[in-house]
Formats: structure tokens, sequence, C-alpha cells
């Protein structure tokens, strides 16, 4: 998680979907937990059309996580995809926690 | 002797040809077009709505022009038409002379063009004798249309995973008025910003008035019917949090576009949207108005 990352909650159908800057040592946590994943065997459950949707962090070196329901997807720059489990949702929270207080609905996670 | 401008009037998408004819070649055309009579009942005549391919020279004078002929007429085949009156001419192959002159033939016209227009001329012919059409013989089955102003559901239009999609969200789709400037500039896309009046908070009132600032008419009593001219949208609001719209459609069922995810026409528990102040909304928990979108009156940044 090299360089700029940005964080984006998928929530929104009328305004634009708040983004946040993630700060260094908040990448670096997230890299952990990330690291700790083990593979997942299928797909995030489809999202309802409206309300929240999942997260995703974005970084300048063109990597992305996408985060929803218990799966963390990776796209690296190079296009290769590696998809974890995340039963408790670490990295979703971990990451939806790093947005700046008052910027996200509260409660989007159980 | 004047100069004619001859316009042949065939093309529908591309600037129809225009030559001038001049000298002889001029002379030539106003002898042939020489005298005319009315056309008598029965005859063919030229029809009253335009049709596609050849429909005949427009032809005008240019400079000091000569009584035998008026200002400016249609020639087709052997009839003239001038304000509505049509007159027959003795020579029926009368186009020919322009087919023949040297303007034509020094025109940078496309290289087959002229035995285009050959055919075209016959066609418009068989066309003119066919005049007046009767209605096809075909039965059509009847096409239930509830809301027949309103815009079809095209999903697979809007859902190209690519700037229409992702540029555009519920306002723009329950408009019917793309912008592409969802998430690409500030007040992109939301309600008021194209007049200068974006809501200043995520109420109900503040987002309608946004709305009507758009040019969108607030229709509070609609109760799911499709006004007479335009067509029907529902606005409902995650309170405080963000607004969603929802458009009806020419069948009478509803759909929507949640941000820049895909135009869908279910709801949140995947049912069929028949009202959308009944519909599973999720967090959009307040049914705010109906409102009518009249097609061309709004405006969105």
């Amino acid at each position: 998680m090299r360089g700029h990352c940005t964080g984006t909650a998928f929530v929104f159908s009328g305004r634009p979907d708040p983004e946040w800057p993630v700060p260094a040592e908040a990448r670096r946590r997230l890299e952990a937990v990330w690291t700790a994943l083990t593979p997942a065997v299928s797909g995030p459950p489809p999202a309802p059309p409206l309300g929240y949707r999942g997260s995703a962090l974005r970084c300048a070196s063109g990597d992305e996580w996408l985060a929803y329901a218990g799966v963390v997807a990776h796209t690296a720059a190079s296009g290769s995809l590696d998809r974890r489990s995340d039963t408790e949702r670490k990295f979703e929270r971990l990451l939806l926690s790093t947005a700046p207080e008052g910027m996200l609905p509260p409660n989007l996670l159980p | 002797m004047a100069t004619l401008r001859v316009e042949i009037d065939i093309f529908s998408g591309r600037p129809n040809p225009v030559i001038e004819l001049t000298g002889s070649d001029a002379s030539a055309l106003v002898d042939r077009l020489g005298k005319t009579r009315r056309l008598e009942k029965g005859e063919p005549g030229l029809p009253p709505v335009p049709t596609l391919g050849y429909r005949g020279l427009i032809v005008s004078q240019v400079g000091a022009a000569t009584r035998k002929l008026p200002r400016s007429f249609r020639l087709a085949h052997d009839t003239i038409a001038e304000d509505g009156v049509l007159r027959a001419v003795a020579d029926e192959s009368v186009e020919r002379v322009v087919l023949e002159s040297k303007a034509f033939r020094d025109a940078p016209l496309d290289r087959d063009f002229k035995k285009l227009l050959l055919r075209e001329i016959q066609r418009f012919r068989e066309i003119r004798l066919r005049w007046p059409w009767r209605p096809p013989k075909v039965k059509f089955p009847p096409v239930v249309l509830r809301c027949r102003c309103a815009p079809l559901y095209e999903p697979a239009w809007w859902n190209d995973g690519g700037q229409k999609q992702l540029r555009n969200n519920c306002y723009n789709y329950g408009s019917n008025y793309r912008t592409d400037t969802f998430h690409q500039i500030p007040g992109g896309s939301q309600p008021g910003a194209a007049a200068g009046a974006m809501y200043t908070s995520i109420t109900g009132p503040e987002v309608r008035n946004a709305a009507i600032a758009d040019g969108l008419i607030n229709n509070p009593t609609a109760n799911n019917k499709c006004p007479g001219e335009g067509h029907l949208v529902a606005l409902v609001i995650w309170p405080g949090v963000d607004f969603h719209w929802y458009r009806k459609g020419r069948t009478g069922r509803w759909s929507h576009k949640p941000g820049s995810t895909p135009v869908i026409d279910v709801d949140n528990s995947n049912a069929v949207i028949t009202d959308p102040r009944t519909a599973d909304r999720g967090g959009y928990t307040q049914f705010t108005t109906f409102m009518t979108v009249m097609h061309g009156h709004v405006k969105i940044k």
C-alpha cells in the first residue's frame, strides 16, 4: 500500500459517495489485516440496490481492495485478483473507521 | 438570361446537391417548361408529405428573372408546383435537361450519382402514381401504454459499465437527462445546482425545492398516476443522509438507478416496483413527493 490511498464507501444514490484520504499509519494496519486473511471460497453476496454496498481502498500504485460482507477482493495494478475471507469484517471496519467523523452515515455495518 | 439555381431534393441527412444552370442550359430548361396548364382532377399530384429519396428539383431564378417561369418552384416529372398550385408541362422528361447540362456534368457529385438519380426519379414517379397511399392491411396487436409520454425502460443503454453508468445518478436517470457529471464536477448531477439553488440539507422540502429550481414540477397529488404530458418521478429521502429518485416508465412500472450502479426495476427486496411509496427502499424511509418532468424543460448541472 505504497503512496497515496483513498477510501470510498459505496452508500449514496443521489449524492456522490464519500471519499477520504487514508493515513499512512492506517494503511499499514490495513495491510497487516489483509496479510492475515485466508483465501475466500466464494465472492460476497449481492448488495442491496439502495444503501450500503461496500467500501474500497484505492491506492496511487494502482492497487484496489473492495470489501463487503465478509469478503475482501484485491485487484493488483497488474490486474490479478486475490479474494480473501474476512468473516469478522475486520478490514472493512478498519477502513470505514478511517473516514473523518461525520462523513459516513452511522451504523453502516451491523 | 436568368441563372437558374437547381437544388436536387433527394437527401435527408446530407445537404442536397445544388447546381447553377446558365446560358444555353438555362434557356433549354425555360423552353421545355414553356407552356403549362393546371392539373386536371384525378391526375397524380405530388405527395403532400415529404417522402424519403428524390422529391423533385427546387428551381430558383437568380439575378434578372424571366417572366416565363415563376421565381421559385418545384419540378418533378411533368409537374411544377408553386405555392401549392400544381401545373403540368408537356414534356414529362424535362429533368433530363438538368442531368445533361454542363453544370451537372461538372458538379462535384459522387461517381454514380447520375444513375442513382435516374432510378430515384422513376421511383418517385411510382410513388406519385400510388398516391394516395392506403394503410397497410396488417393487424398489430394492441400495445398497452399506460404512460404514453414516459421514457422507455432501457437498462442496457445506461448500464454500459462506463461513462453513462458511472457518471450519472438517480437524478439523471429519473429526469431522463444525461449529464455525465456525477462525481466529475462540484454539484454534478445534484438537484438545484444548475439553477444556483442546490439543496443545503438533506430534507424532503430542500431537495424538492432544488428540483423545482431545475424545472421539475411538484405533483404531490399524482397518486402514482401518469401525467398527461411528461413523466412522473418520485423523490424519497434518507433523512440527513441522501436523496433518491424513481421514474415511472411507459408500461407503468417504476425503475431507478442507485448512484453509479446499474439501472434496475426492482426494490431492495428484489420485487417489481409498482408504487415507490410501498417499495422496499432501505434507509430512504421518507417518501417526499411525486414530481413531473416535462421533457425539454429541465436543466441539470
